[in-house]
């Protein structure tokens, strides 16, 4: 009865027991911190061009580049159990026989890690040395949440399958988070608010249209 | 420690314990997979082309039911390509169109260009019926030991064998 693979085997079921136990409780924490984020998002510059939108890509279409500026304040969803947000801009657009925005495509998008999750980042070394140096002595730095990026240049330029996005209207940028856990349930910006978890406040760009081509500029003759 | 052999009877409830084990531990799984309608409700990451969200090794839950509304660009998702084998885990970043003919396009967030590239020859997008399932929950490290499994394979025979031995000669 009391040997000693009984014994281990108690001590293996009881580690188990408490591990998840502890863990389910830290996931259980995240409801307790309310969220409360906001954002502005404003469209500045759009253009249409004809080419090969990637390096990749075997054909000409048109590819629509959208430059926004962005400021939003995501502090909110930094707590112990955040080990990253995933903010990310999004441009909707309807078909053209609905007014559903029936397409999206995400232009810009950014990893902001908590300090405890800087060590896991993709970076080369001087650049890790900053990041881990900016939050030194800090396990949550909420302030990374706070962004403010003027006209800034989107990170992917959206490219539609028929290979025409000129001259679409209702066009719409939208900004989206995503908390990713380091145990637990993953979140994404709420459609409905929950306890103390808000809606994004803003966060919906002014409707805007794409322009036509934009010509490619002509060499000049000389004579 | 072989009185087990001597003993007919409680060798016979011994195997019926062992086998009623693993057909629990089966029945949960085909229970879950019932409940998400995903082929596998739990996968475990393989790569690193989700980090630093997913590490290998880390326990994904899926989720491939859409109640309130369609699978869409931000949501991280497990899909199957024509002719591989290894589901892939991605992060949706296009949509172009609604329901089942909708045309998805996914992106590893660690991953400077799109999966154009992962998918079967002449496709460019994947289709909802390719996804096995949405990320909606989160477990650390805990797949690692498939992982080992997989890769040295003879630590599965080990296990099982220990496993057995256990069942069979450990006295209620």
């Amino acid at each position: 009865m009391h040997s000693s693979l009984v014994r281990l085997q108690n001590v293996f079921g009881f580690f188990t027991t408490v591990a998840f136990v502890v863990a389910a409780l830290i996931a259980a924490s995240d409801l307790a911190a309310p969220r409360t984020p906001k954002s502005n998002i404003q469209v500045k510059d759009v253009s249409v061009l004809k080419g090969r939108p990637h390096y990749y890509s075997n054909k000409i279409e048109e590819y629509a580049q959208i430059r926004f500026s962005l400021s939003a304040d995501l502090s909110s969803l930094f707590t112990w159990n955040t080990k990253q947000v995933f903010v990310y801009v999004s441009a909707s657009w309807p078909n053209s026989t609905s007014v559903a925005l029936s397409n999206e495509a995400v232009i810009w998008d950014m990893i902001i890690t908590n300090p405890s999750a800087d060590h896991l980042t993709n970076l080369g070394p001087s650049a890790m040395k900053k990041l881990k140096r900016s939050a030194k002595g800090k396990p949550i730095d909420p302030s990374r949440g706070k962004l403010e990026l003027k006209n800034q240049k989107p990170k992917y330029s959206i490219s539609a399958p028929g290979g025409k996005l000129a001259l679409t209207n209702d066009v719409v940028l939208k900004v989206h988070y995503n908390v990713q856990p380091w145990v637990g349930v993953l979140t994404w910006t709420p459609q409905v608010e929950f306890l103390g978890w808000k809606k994004m406040r803003g966060g919906v760009s002014k409707v805007f249209s794409l322009p036509a081509v934009k010509a490619k500029k002509q060499p000049v003759k000389k004579d | 420690m072989l009185s087990a052999l001597q003993n007919p009877r409680q060798a016979a409830a011994q195997i019926l314990n062992f086998g009623l084990i693993l057909s629990t531990a089966f029945m949960m799984w085909k229970g879950l997979s019932v409940i998400s309608d995903s082929p596998s409700p739990i996968v475990v990451v393989l790569s690193g082309s989700m980090e630093p969200a997913f590490q290998r090794g880390d326990l994904l839950f899926l989720w491939n039911r859409n109640f309130m509304e369609e699978t869409k660009v931000g949501e991280i998702v497990v899909y199957n390509v024509k002719g591989k084998n290894i589901p892939i885990v991605h992060r949706l970043v296009r949509k172009f169109g609604v329901g089942e003919a909708a045309k998805l396009l996914t992106k590893g967030d660690n991953n400077s260009a799109d999966d154009t590239e992962l998918y079967a020859k002449g496709q460019d997008y994947i289709e909802r019926k390719d996804i096995i399932g949405s990320v909606v929950a989160y477990i650390p490290f805990v797949g690692y030991v498939t992982i080992l499994l997989s890769e040295h394979p003879w630590l599965k025979t080990v296990m099982l064998g220990i496993m057995g031995l256990v069942v069979v000669l450990q006295r209620e």
